[in-house]
């Protein structure tokens, strides 16, 4: 194998890997950015979406959990991966729109630690709920089969080809939500809003229903993350929590708020995983992103491409 | 006729009680000037007008062309008519001169209002005639308003607020921190705003340059109204100046 295309499947791996964070951080970082409402909870629609993603994709048999106890052993639909990436992001957005509704919108006014830990407290309770009716063990979501085996790419030679899929995915949209954002009177509207609500409001512009939708498509963004990662790792009720440390680092690193922040600092962080990982430091790959976290932070506080007033 | 009637109101800080039994009226057409020293409670009355919150009326109506408006949402209040170029101008800093001034008719854009069923008695000033009546924003279109010098923001705050649907104009110290040649420039725009039929309430500390294009003042100390009278009344009282507005 040549050094450039040593590289560039580093890089794509990277890419890859980074693709995760950066769904999950573009949502986390506009509502955030937005609504100045920390979600914990972010990482629990991730958990949702890899078992909504699971449980419609296929037939789960279940040995653990008090399901099979009440004689339940197998459930899911068995639709088929496709249906999966169709039906999770609008049951997620309907699920963000009602946490906005009733969890975030009563403590908008409230401290960050009361968001925190409501948010938290949420995430966990769905987690555990979810071990015990079905048990911790860890399923696999299988990859489509129209996605599977490898893909011969210039140079790289073979890659896999859902890994490739999750790049294009992302990428397809992470430009929706930009264009959304960029474009749109109410990218407009939510833009400005992040910036100073109450002189929006003073414009006789409503935010409560923008503010509904920017939660839905945050966490319409998640759930698609839990299943489009779903088929790239096992499946268990703790992966949730895993994510949403990288997720929180990758909004800081890029900028609260920052749709191209996040994406720059997600490829970041899963580029600079998959180089230590490929390169024998596998056991220090968690560690190396904490670090690349604390000297771009020191640096830049306000981080890599967030504005100076987002720190205040 | 009356546009706007503040009837023996009360603004609360939470407990701290800052605006006390305040009336004021503002007739159609005209420029009403709202005088006093720093922390007289200028801003919270506009505040309380405007529906922005804190701070909270307890007590008191405030009417607006006949309808009681008192301690409505901001966003329904403004749509009714009334704008406010806020104390520090308070333009979006990241978004361009368009944008600014964009977001300020996106509500008169059906499928934006999200089915508030808005009707609007005036379509607002328009693009054209804000870019004819600034020129200098019209210069300075696709340029983010954080770059622009104080004067240019105040004037895109100013035109931003007449791009509203507004019968009422209100502004908070529009001559804070500008030049003197600048605060003319905007001395003019007021009064040319007026001319064209706006009505106006100004905010000003600097009592000298607002007396000057005012019909009739209030002057503040407080949370009271000491003063209210002909613009030309105010001029005469040398001891309500004195002692109040310190010329
Ligand atoms: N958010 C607030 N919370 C508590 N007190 C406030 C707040 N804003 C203003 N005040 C107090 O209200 C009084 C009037 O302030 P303000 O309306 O800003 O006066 P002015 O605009 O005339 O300078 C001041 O004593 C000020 O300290
Ligand atoms: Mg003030």
């Amino acid at each position: 194998m040549s050094l450039l295309s040593q590289i560039l499947t580093i890089l794509l791996n990277g890419l890859q890997q980074g693709a995760i964070y950066v769904l999950l951080a573009v949502g986390l970082s506009i509502i955030l950015g937005t609504l100045k409402f920390v979600n914990f909870a972010h990482g629990a629609l991730y958990l949702l979406g890899a078992y909504l993603g699971l449980f419609i994709t296929t037939e789960v048999q279940l040995t653990n959990g008090m399901l099979p106890e009440w004689g339940i052993t197998t459930f899911g639909l068995g639709l088929g991966f496709l249906a999966a990436l169709l039906i999770v992001p609008l049951v997620t957005f309907v699920v963000g729109i009602v946490m906005e509704r009733f969890v975030a919108k009563p403590f908008y006014d409230r401290p960050d630690t009361d968001q925190i830990l409501v948010t938290f407290g949420l995430a966990v309770i769905f987690q555990e709920a979810l071990r015990a009716l079905i048990g911790g063990d860890s399923q696999s979501l299988p990859q489509p089969a129209w996605a599977s085996g490898p893909i011969a790419l210039p140079i790289i030679g073979n890659f896999p080809r859902w890994r490739l899929g999750v790049i294009v995915i992302t990428a397809l949209l992470v430009l929706f939500v930009y264009a959304l954002v960029e474009y749109t009177d109410f990218g407009l509207i939510v833009r400005a809003g992040t910036m100073d609500s109450e002189m929006v409001r003073l414009l006789g512009i409503r935010l409560d229903r923008p503010y509904l939708v920017v939660f839905g498509i945050g966490a319409a963004l998640a759930g698609i993350a839990g299943v489009v990662g779903g088929p790239l790792a096992n499946v268990n009720p703790n992966i949730g929590t895993e994510q949403l440390v990288p997720a929180f680092l990758t909004v800081v690193i890029g900028g609260v708020g920052k749709i191209e922040g996040a994406v720059l600092a997600g490829l970041l962080l899963g580029t600079l995983q998959v180089l230590l990982i490929q390169t024998g430091f596998a056991a220090w790959n968690r560690v190396g992103i904490y670090v690349l976290a604390a000297v771009i932070l020191l640096v830049r506080p306000q981080g890599l491409l967030g504005s100076e007033v987002d720190v205040e | 006729m009356t546009l706007l009637d503040v009837d023996g109101i009360d603004g609360y800080y939470g407990e701290s009680h800052i605006i006390q039994d305040v009336s004021m009226t503002v007739d159609e057409g005209e420029i009403t000037a709202l005088l006093g020293r720093n922390g007289a409670g200028k801003t919270s009355t506009l505040r309380c007008i405007s529906g922005a919150t804190p701070p909270e009326v307890r007590d008191g109506t405030i009417r607006f062309d006949g309808t009681d408006i008192t301690n409505q949402p901001p966003e329904d209040i403004a749509v009714r008519g009334i704008s406010l170029v806020p104390e520090e101008r308070r333009v979006f800093t990241d978004l361009t001169v368009a944008e600014n001034l964009h977001l300020a008719e996106t509500v008169r854009n059906k499928s934006n209002t999200w089915n508030r069923g808005l009707e609007f008695k005036d379509e607002g000033m328009s693009t054209d005639e804000i870019y004819e009546f600034f020129p200098r924003l019209d210069e300075r279109r696709e340029q983010k308003a954080g770059t622009l010098s104080g004067g240019e923001q105040q004037m895109l705050a100013i035109a931003r607020a007449l791009h509203q649907s507004t019968d009422l104009l209100m502004l908070d110290e529009p001559y804070e921190g500008l030049a003197p040649q600048i605060i003319e420039a905007v001395e003019n725009a007021i009064e040319r705003i007026s001319e064209n039929g706006t009505t106006v309430l100004l905010v000003e500390q600097n009592a000298v340059a607002a007396m000057k294009i005012a019909d009739r003042c209030y002057v503040l100390d407080r949370g009271e109204v000491v003063f209210e009278g002909a613009a030309d009344e105010l001029r005469a009282n040398d001891e309500i100046r004195d002692r109040y507005l310190g010329v």
